[in-house]
């Protein structure tokens, strides 16, 4: 499943990157991340409870953060195992600066599913996906709203 | 456990079910009413068709505990007494069944939509009947065969 | 004997379109399927299957599942992954070599090979405990690349589906005229058509999922399998000798009330022996029922062939070669039947209905992380046919000449196979009757062939476009003569067997080895008996599906019940009639000799004495005044091992609609022309061949198991997995010719697979008529014809 998404953000590139570097709010913005616990150098322990229509599950893996370039770029590599099946994802995140008050935010990326999230296909998936997009901007405006 | 009473072919039943129990499992387990047949796990397929106070509704999408205070009425239940439904005539008649297994619940499907419209088109009753999937007719005599019940007298 | 065993019957139910004796339970809601049995004490079982096509497993815990209140039992790979289903076909390399046939362990130790191989199976007291517990098992695996695509599996470096088989190759395979002799004819070609496709992987679908009940009974030591199966008795032979080393008297094999088939349920699964020995380890009745979704994942699929084919013509439109490499995908593990089906049931086949001097087909049966593929409804036939007409179909586009007249001009001239020889193809089979002229002419009155060009005219210049499509197939049913299939590597003997009882009242039981799951074998079979014994319907009951009542049997595939199994209970009722003779001889004090038997009585010839059916009957129980040196009773049982193949064919003829904005394909009219021989019931033959029909066209416009990268079947379920509904097909419009089979007693040639090994091409060939007929000059479309695919082909 590809996964792409594109906002514009109404806070410089630094402080995006320092919220995302940051275990607690990256864990707040999430959709459906419930936890982020630090287990070693940019790799969290990641607990998630997605629930949108037909899929409904609670996730346990880890996320890493890799090839940080602050502020501009880093990958996130997601790792998720469940009872309706697993995910593998490799998503890179691009920070792009509009002005001192603008930041684009964009990733792009693709997440190979398992087990029953895989069979109940595109069709789904890709709806889920999009919700789940939509609300981490969101989110992330919230949080910038609530911080500023 | 939620305890439910329901109205069975004509016989009330009180039970205490699980809260995860689906309505076509206390059908087929509890009661051993096991003509409502499951034949897939997306609601898709239509042959755990039932009727429940009075209109066709995949049992399988709901839970027992939801059809607390209901009546219902399975394929059992149907036809009256030695006397058979006019539908369950119509698909011996016209060869609407081969194995059987979605039989049932395009019967109970079809009988709720003769109700609606008692003299159907071809069209009608072929987009009547698009919740059920026949993997052995083909539908040609299926069609006929609730043809057949329409003009029944 | 030859068909004139139907002269002598009485003709009060054959040919008629009796109502079935099966329907009452169903339509009343008492069928009797596995799943609705329940046994006192009985436990359930959920497997734990791999979410992964390809990996290592490096651990699994089943510890914190085993503590788990309710969990009866749970099995892994180490306590019975020594034990595999067997392959029932041998194929060898074109060099000799024995195929590569790795183990199907019931439960996987080391690597699973596609998404839902099964790793552990959990018996609890509900099924909510056992799937619970099994969620609760960790497997570490490690996970590797996949490989889906036959023809890229064999390429250097593809992942190694089984270590040890270099290049994923099962074995090569080729049939036919030498190449080099196929090579001259094409190269002398006025035109050569070329088709590269891919006949799609596709889901049997059965309605009723695959369910299972194991069974042991400590007292008597025996052991009872239930199961949803087309041949039992296959079952219990493979179980008990090939996987699980049981004695085979103690072990009875029930298939009740089965929800369809099509080839899916004739193999021997996994989870048959696994609830078996479940049932053995705990004393107790263990169920297992599959999920729609897992049936998905493990129920045989069918077809995955990728294709090149090459038709050459001379300049007055005859074919003069065949020339084909196909690459067919087998899936991780080899089912039952698996390697027949790409080869002899395929191979076989390619010489159509046509005259074609030279074929030579190439095939390469590969390995790959995807489920199994075996029979599905046709096997092998279905893809002979789809590659034939749609070469015909498109040589003609492609030439510029009328399609039918391709056809007529290169069809095998009419034979009877009885007083003209049988014709002997190119690819092995000889032919036992055939009038390919009669079903195309008959086809193309019911469409008005020069009207519907007129009409396709019309609808074009009104902005739609109408397309037509033919398919003249034929099929090899019947299956099969062992001596011959043996020759090619079966591992069975495909002969059957019916037993007739006549008890001392004159009512009859009986028992076949055919198993019926939607055929109305209930009813064909008690047409025959009571029309031979000249008594009531309701005096016969047809019995079959239990391995304890029914002596042996090879089951229900390949349109082979009526030709095969009611040959079998034709020579038992031969044994009846003749020794009811001799009995009615002595009571009537005359030769055996003198005795005819017409309409229920023994006659003697040219007086009026004669003795009913019942009172023969009688006296054979009560044998008081009795000749001597006869032994009491009248009950026989015989096996039937046919001399060939049938070879039922027809002219199926598809006109369809396509929305030039939206791609959006309806079938207009389907007209299916069909010669199965003899019939017996009409009725359930054209029921049999509605079933077909829609099974065909759904492969053509809706069906197809698609993969993504890594294995994952991305449209495992009825949501997303589509297959025809009532307002996706017409009214089918059927017509049959009788051309007998010249080697059966019934005369008959098998009408299971006709409707689905036919319309496949007809219906794709209509649809690329229709975008000719605009302009649009496409060879190919992929199947299935979404509209999306049909729109993107009329962009090119």
């Amino acid at each position: 499943m590809e996964l792409t998404g594109i906002h514009t953000l109404n806070a410089p590139a630094e402080t995006i990157w320092a919220m995302l570097m940051n275990p607690e709010t990256l864990a707040k913005v999430t959709p459906g991340i419930s936890r982020l616990e630090l287990e070693s150098e940019g790799v969290y322990k990641a607990i998630a409870e997605v629930k949108i229509g037909p899929v409904a599950g609670k996730f346990e893996g880890k996320a890493e953060v890799a090839n940080a370039v602050a502020p501009q770029s880093f990958t996130l590599r997601v790792v998720q195992n469940s009872k309706i099946g697993n995910v593998n994802a490799d998503i890179n995140m691009t920070l792009k600066p509009l002005s001192d008050t603008q930041t684009e935010l964009s990733f792009d990326g693709k997440a190979d599913m398992s087990g029953l999230l895989a069979r109940t296909g595109n069709r789904v998936m890709s709806g889920v996906a999009s919700t789940l997009t939509k609300q981490f901007f969101k989110n992330f405006e919230d949080e910038l709203s609530a911080a500023g | 456990m939620p305890k439910i009473t329901v109205t069975v072919n004509g016989t009330q039943r009180t039970h205490d079910v699980e809260g995860r129990l689906l309505l076509v499992h206390y059908l087929r387990d509890v009661l051993g009413l096991t003509g409502t047949h499951v034949g897939c796990d997306t609601s898709s397929c239509g042959a755990c068709t039932i009727h429940l106070d009075g209109h066709a509704v995949k049992s399988c999408s709901m839970l027992a505990a939801q059809a607390d205070g209901a009546t219902i009425t399975t394929i059992e239940g149907l036809a009256s007494g030695d006397e058979l439904h006019p539908l369950q005539v119509g698909f011996k008649e016209e060869h609407g069944l081969q194995c059987g297994f979605c039989t049932p619940g395009m019967i109970m499907c079809a009988a709720d939509l003769l109700k609606r419209n008692p003299n159907p088109t071809e069209q009608e009753i072929r987009e009547g009947l698009e919740g059920n999937i026949c993997r052995c007719t083909g539908y040609h005599n299926i069609v006929r065969a609730v043809q057949h019940a329409a003009v029944a007298p | 004997m030859g068909n004139g065993g139907l002269i002598i019957m009485s003709n009060k139910f054959i040919g008629k379109s009796v109502k079935r004796v099966e329907d009452k339970r169903f339509i009343t809601g008492k069928g009797r399927y596995t799943d609705d049995i329940n046994l006192p004490g009985m436990t359930h079982a959920y497997i734990l299957r791999s979410p992964y096509a390809h990996a290592r497993i490096k651990s699994i815990d089943t510890s914190a599942a085993a503590a788990m209140q309710g969990v009866v039992t749970i099995m892994t790979g180490d306590e019975v992954g020594h034990y595999g289903v067997p392959c029932g076909w041998q194929v060898n390399f074109k060099n000799g070599d024995i195929m590569k046939e790795p183990p199907h362990p019931l439960l996987v130790k080391d690597k699973v090979r596609h998404v839902g191989d099964a790793v552990a199976m959990v018996v609890a007291e509900s099924r909510e405990i056992a799937q619970d517990a099994a969620e609760a098992i960790v497997v570490d695996y490690e996970v590797l690349p996949a490989i889906t695509d036959a023809s890229k599996a064999v390429e250097a470096g593809a992942p190694l589906v089984h270590d040890d088989v270099p290049n994923n190759i099962c074995f090569d395979w080729e049939i036919g005229n030498p190449k080099a002799e196929v090579d001259e004819a094409m190269a002398s070609a006025a035109h050569v058509t070329t088709l590269e496709f891919v006949n799609q992987r596709v889901s049997p679908n059965a309605m009723e999922p695959r369910s299972y009940i194991g069974h042991y009974d400590g007292v008597y030591d025996k052991y009872t399998l239930y199961t949803s199966t087309q041949n039992p008795h296959l079952i219990r032979l493979l179980m008990c000798a090939f996987v699980l080393g049981l004695p085979e008297h103690k072990v009875r094999v029930v298939g009740p009330d089965v929800g369809g088939g099509f080839g899916s349920k004739i193999y021997h699964y996994t989870e048959e022996a696994l609830v078996t020995l479940a049932a053995k380890k705990t004393g107790r009745p263990v169920k297992w029922t599959e999920t729609r979704s897992e049936a998905f994942l493990t129920d045989a699929h069918g077809r995955d062939h990728v294709t090149k084919a090459e038709m050459g013509f001379d300049g007055d439109g005859k074919i003069v070669g065949l020339r084909i490499k196909t690459f067919a995908n087998l899936g991780a593990y080899l089912s039952t039947f698996s390697t027949a089906v790409p080869t002899y049931l395929h191979g076989t086949l390619l010489q159509g209905l046509y005259t074609t001097p030279k074929i030579h087909l190439d095939m390469t049966c590969v390995f790959t992380n995807t489920t199994a593929v075996d029979a599905y409804r046709g096997a092998g036939r279905p893809e002979a046919t789809y590659l034939l007409e749609r070469l015909l179909d498109l040589s003609a586009l492609e030439m510029g000449v009328n399609p039918t007249e391709l056809r007529l001009k290169n069809f095998i001239p009419a034979f009877d196979g009885v007083t003209q020889p049988g014709y002997q193809t190119n690819v092995a089979l000889q032919y036992d009757s055939g009038n390919y002229h009669g079903v195309l002419h008959r086809g193309l009155e019911m469409l008005g062939y020069e009207d519907f060009r007129k009409a396709q005219k019309e609808a074009a210049a009104s902005g739609k476009l109408l397309g037509v499509g033919f398919s003249t197939y034929i099929e090899a049913c019947g299956i099969a003569p062992s001596a011959v299939v043996g020759s090619l590597g079966a591992r069975a003997g495909l002969y059957e067997v019916g037993q007739v009882r006549v008890q001392p009242t004159g009512k009859v039981s009986v028992f076949t080895g055919a198993h019926s799951h939607g055929q109305g074998h209930e009813t064909t079979f008690a047409q025959v008996v009571a029309d031979r014994l000249g008594i009531p319907m309701e005096d016969v009951d047809i019995i079959h599906g239990d391995s304890d009542t029914v002596a042996f049997g090879m089951g229900t595939y390949g349109s082979r019940s009526l030709a095969v199994g009611g040959s079998a209970i034709m020579k038992s009722l031969d044994k009846i009639i003749e020794k009811g003779a001799k009995i009615a001889a002595h009571k009537l004090e005359c030769s055996p000799d003198d005795i005819e038997f017409v309409d229920g009585k023994f006659t003697v010839k040219g007086t009026d004495k004669s003795l009913g059916f019942g009172d023969i009957a009688l006296t054979a129980y009560v044998p008081h005044v009795y000749p001597a040196n006869l032994e009491p009773g009248l009950d026989f049982s015989s096996f039937y091992d046919p001399t060939n193949f049938t070879y039922p064919f027809g002219c199926h003829i598809a006109v369809v609609e396509v929305d030039k904005e939206t791609g959006a394909t309806k079938v207009k009219r389907f007209i299916a022309v069909d010669d199965v021989g003899n019939v017996i019931n009409p009725m359930i033959v054209d029921g049999q061949i509605h079933g077909g029909l829609a099974q065909g066209i759904g492969q053509a416009l809706l069906e197809g198991v698609e993969f993504d990268g890594n294995g994952q079947i991305i449209n495992g379920s009825y949501m997303d997995y589509a297959m025809p509904r009532a307002d996706d097909l017409p009214m089918f419009e059927l017509d049959r010719q009788v051309t007998p089979c010249p080697h059966n007693p019934l005369g008959v040639k098998g009408a299971g697979e006709a409707g689905c090994i036919g319309s496949t091409p007809a219906v794709v060939n209509a649809v690329i008529d229709a975008l000719w007929s605009a302009g649009h000059q496409v060879k190919d479309i992929r199947m299935p014809l979404t509209s999306e695919r049909v729109w993107s082909a009329m962009q090119s």
